[in-house]
């Protein structure tokens, strides 16, 4: 059976993260398709960008600064598929 | 980078800038109706000798815009001696460079108050200090009094759904309840750079 790889994007909705969210999701979308069981975006609040794969945090606004570039994300993918 | 009269005009009044405003207009007006202004420190606002000009920096999806500037605003409308021009942050870097906070993070609210010459008076940013102490304070209690909300530190997707929307709940509660010693900081805050500028 196919292990399922779950994505969830936490991001700050009062800040109006909205289309860095959806531009990582579209990336993930585009490139994994159905290879993963889901893309959870979680509206969020005080400046909060996350994203974990399967449970593991791959990128943290208040530990990495910032937003993720979406190429380290697909390749934290891409590993974690490949594992 | 220079604050002129020329550049202040440039700005938007308090009124164009939430005319503009496409995301948040509703609760920043929210939060407008809901400061309370002291008499005296209306009264220190409305004595101050010559009107003050104030610069703001500020976006619309910012939430300590949408807290702060509206005390900012009540303040003005009230004193009559505040004259306020707010420039959107991420179309003017220049200004922004200038009000770094701690020489790092483009935070904002930033307001700079300048006398009739453009000389700068005073600036503030962000929020007071003993807001995100209180607020980082009730954060931790909040959490030690909810084991399931887990650790404050830990990202929380890693909560049950139903977890996670009590643990927003309680986070709501707890910026309301904080909401007017806040505002009452940020007027605190504000009239020690009014009063200086009486001095």
């Amino acid at each position: 059976m196919t292990a399922a790889h779950k994505v969830k994007i936490t991001y700050c909705a009062e800040c109006g993260y909205e289309p860095q969210t959806l531009d990582l999701a579209k990336a993930l979308m585009l490139e994994f398709g159905a290879r993963l069981s889901s893309i959870e975006l979680i509206p969020w609040e005080g400046g909060t960008f996350e994203v974990s794969v399967d449970g593991q945090l791959v990128h943290s606004m208040a530990r990495n600064g910032g937003f993720p570039d979406s190429a380290t994300i697909q390749e934290a993918v891409r590993t974690r598929l490949s594992g | 980078m220079t604050i002129d009269r020329a550049r202040f005009d440039q700005g938007l009044t308090y009124e164009a800038y939430k005319a503009q405003m496409t995301r948040n207009r509703e609760r920043l007006e929210e939060n407008e109706g809901r400061v309370e202004l002291g008499k005296e420190d209306v009264a220190a606002f409305r004595s101050l000798p010559r009107p003050v000009r104030v610069v703001v920096l500020a976006e619309d999806w910012c939430g300590d815009v949408i807290a702060n500037l509206p005390v900012l605003g009540r303040l003005a409308r009230d004193s009559g001696k505040l004259d306020v021009r707010i420039f959107l942050r991420d179309q003017n870097d220049d200004i922004m460079q200038r009000y770094l906070n701690k020489g790092q993070f483009k935070s904002i609210p930033v307001f700079v108050f300048f006398d009739e010459g453009f000389r700068e008076l005073g600036h503030w940013i962000e929020r007071p200090a003993s807001v995100t102490e209180i607020r980082a304070k009730r954060r931790k209690e909040i959490f030690a009094a909810h084991p399931e909300f887990g650790s404050p530190d830990a990202p929380v997707d890693a909560l049950p759904e139903e977890v996670r929307v009590r643990l927003q709940d309680e986070l709501a509660k707890m910026r309301e309840g904080t909401t007017k010693f806040a505002n009452a900081e940020v007027v605190r805050e504000l009239r020690e750079i009014a009063t200086r500028v009486a001095a």
